[in-house]
């Protein structure tokens, strides 16, 4: 076992040898890259001109008055694309192009990664495929379009559940094909080393700037902040710069869906046990041989059955907290920030708001929480229509 | 001795090469499965690699998949399989591995797993998405259940300066995988899989299979002189398909094939 491809026991390289060579050159050009000032300047001129970073760290004052706390809300929804998930497809595009690679794939769950990847590769003049479950494709009609329009291949996976878990088989078998000159841009914080590191690595800009304008706002740092956690992406970038404040308390929450004790959830932390998926080792929902167990969320973009490695470390090691909020509640907290701060936010993120309004019972009016608000929910509207008329939306 | 060591030592005293096949166990049931197993053996099947079905088996194509999927909802798992091989080895001493996902040895234990086959007669072991460097564990663990199930190394067109290190222990056979990226991808090699062949063979002190995308004898015939045997899976999965699970097909189907190699 490679210890620099762990986080305590979790992570590691669960691959087919016809991949260990390519994560071994991904690697070596990672860590080349990321020392390059060439390079980061490229990402962060992308980041600054195409995405339109940075973006604000909105006092919600209504929210605020009402729940008595305040609530900073960490403005991802504003980004080029509409979610957090740019900030990492620019850094593995860049990358995919330094390597000298020609095409990309990717998988998608709500469909905010695959439009993110389309648009980095119609940016960069590359061909695109993006793997997505026929399940997310009926739920995110929306975002195939989107992806179409930006010149991508949207290729539906029939296979297991329809979702995100097997569009990401697919794109491993596709990648196990095609390394050779095909880049995978993984859009969560999970898959076989480097995978987590590098998502850490682009994402990590969430919480420089939101480090940085509440010192600039409050002249402190905040009591608590509180990311959605599905594989963990927008929650590793939230809580880089904050790990090492031991006073700032972390809290990820993942999608309960009907109820934990339903076992129609998504809550990998919740209930998994550690396992062996999509190129690491992590918590994850399995039966009691050993198969994955299908998770079941609201929200395309939770609805994975395991999480993030270095997520799966922080639980462990006890920095950062990890609760779940169920559909019901999510969509109640989604309702509240639309009418009271005229957000619209993803079903993702209003997940990580549902859980803020709980933790204020136990605050003060001066405690600070900062929330990040990772994608907006233009994408979800069909679905919030659904489930307002009483119709069966969890699949 | 170990079953397939053994084997392929009388193989190679006789000048002959290796015919090795997969087959899901768990289709159409288990008893099924025993019955292909024995016709196969009694065909003259060198070594069986016995697929234990995972819901996520991302080494495999499509028709692989659809055979897990099926299996996993007749209600075959690993303890069942275990089992199965037991009850084989009254009367039957056919080399058997087991191709499966780490998670289905991990969720079971790795050193409960270890003592299970190395005690039923499990001749190896062969885990697609446990490379070379994650193996530690595993190997470990077979080694303390008495060294006699061996962990199979696959390599990879791409492998390349890899091989040295992946050959160092090898035992049994190496797999040799003919393209990049799954099974049942029909006879499209890699480009450069005779170069890579004999840079395999030229260093091996174990023989050489090769396997993914065969389907005849003459898919492997350009390149009989760098390899050992060849292996099939998805080929006699859709033939099986077809017949019914019909087992005079499949000894059929071994003997046809040997003949050609």
């Amino acid at each position: 076992m490679n210890k620099n491809t762990y986080y305590g026991e979790f992570g590691g390289q669960y691959v087919a040898e016809t991949l260990m060579s390519t994560l071994l050159e991904l690697e070596k050009a990672f860590e080349e890259a990321v020392k390059d000032e060439k390079f980061i300047a490229d990402y962060e001129y992308y980041l600054k001109d195409y995405v339109g970073r940075e973006n604000p760290l909105y006092f919600a004052e209504r929210l605020s008055e009402k729940y008595g706390v305040k609530i900073y809300l960490k403005r991802e929804d504003l980004n080029h694309t509409g979610a957090h998930k740019i900030n990492n497809v620019l850094g593995q595009i860049l990358l995919a192009r330094r390597m000298g690679k020609t095409k990309v794939i990717a998988e998608t769950g709500a469909g905010q990664h695959g439009v993110a990847t389309a648009t980095g590769a119609a940016l960069f003049g590359m061909k695109c495929k993006v793997y997505m479950g026929a399940e997310d494709i009926e739920r995110q009609k929306l975002n195939v379009f989107r992806m179409q329009m930006l010149g991508a291949e949207v290729i539906p996976v029939h296979s297991g559940s329809a979702t995100l878990k097997d569009a990401t088989n697919e794109a491993i078998r596709t990648w196990a094909k095609e390394a050779e000159d095909t880049f995978y841009v993984i859009g969560s914080a999970v898959g076989p080393h480097p995978y987590p590191k590098m998502v850490k690595e682009f994402q990590k800009v969430i919480s420089k700037e939101a480090k940085r304008q509440i010192l600039e706002k409050e002249g402190r740092l905040p009591d608590a902040v509180v990311a959605c956690v599905g594989g963990g992406s927008n929650a590793i970038g939230m809580f880089a710069e904050f790990l090492d404040e031991k006073d700032v308390k972390l809290v990820g929450v993942e999608a309960a869906g009907l109820g934990i004790e339903t076992g129609k959830h998504a809550s990998a932390m919740a209930l998994g046990a550690p396992g062996v998926l999509h190129g690491m080792k992590s918590y994850l929902l399995q039966d009691e041989d050993g198969n994955v167990k299908i998770a079941h969320s609201i929200s395309a973009g939770l609805d994975y059955p395991g999480v993030g490695p270095e997520h799966a470390y922080l639980k462990d090691s006890g920095r950062v907290e990890y609760v779940s909020v169920t559909d019901k509640e999510c969509m109640d907290a989604l309702m509240e920030l639309c009418q009271l701060e005229g957000i619209i936010p993803a079903i993702e993120s209003a997940h990580a708001m549902a859980h803020v309004f709980k933790m204020a019972k136990e605050m003060t009016k001066e405690q600070i929480i900062i929330m990040c608000l990772s994608g907006r929910g233009d994408k979800d509207v069909h679905t919030v229509a659904d489930y307002l008329d009483g119709k069966d939306v969890n699949k | 001795m170990n079953r397939i060591e053994k084997r392929m030592e009388e193989l190679k005293g006789e000048g002959k090469k290796a015919f090795i096949t997969y087959i899901t166990a768990g289709l159409p049931d288990m008893e099924g499965t025993k019955r292909i197993l024995r016709a196969q053996f009694e065909a003259g099947i060198d070594t069986v690699e016995l697929g234990i079905p995972f819901s996520d088996p991302v080494a495999d194509g499509p028709v692989i998949q659809d055979a897990s999927y099926r299996s996993i909802q007749n209600g075959t798992n690993l303890v069942k399989c275990l089992k199965m091989v037991e009850e084989l080895r009254e009367d039957c001493q056919i080399p058997i591995v087991f191709m499966m996902y780490y998670n289905t040895v991990l969720h079971y234990g790795i050193e409960n797993f270890a003592k299970e086959c190395n005690r039923v007669g499990v001749d190896g072991v062969i885990v697609p998405d446990l490379p070379f460097e994650e193996q530690e564990d595993l190997r470990t663990a077979l080694k303390e259940a008495g060294d006699d199930t061996i962990l199979i190394q696959l390599i990879a067109p791409i492998s390349k300066e890899r091989i040295p290190m992946l050959l160092k222990d090898a035992r049994g056979f190496v797999y040799c995988v003919s393209s990049m990226g799954v099974t049942g991808q029909a006879a499209d090699f890699h480009k450069n899989v005779r170069e890579y062949l004999s840079s395999v063979k030229k260093v091996s002190d174990v023989p050489v299979m090769l396997g993914f995308g065969i389907r005849a004898p003459e898919d492997v015939q350009p390149y009989i002189d760098t390899i050992d045997g060849a292996i099939v899976g998805t080929n006699l999965i859709e033939l099986l398909e077809k017949t019914g699970y019909d087992e005079k097909k499949a000894a059929e189907y071994v003997r046809d094939f040997k003949k050609g190699l």
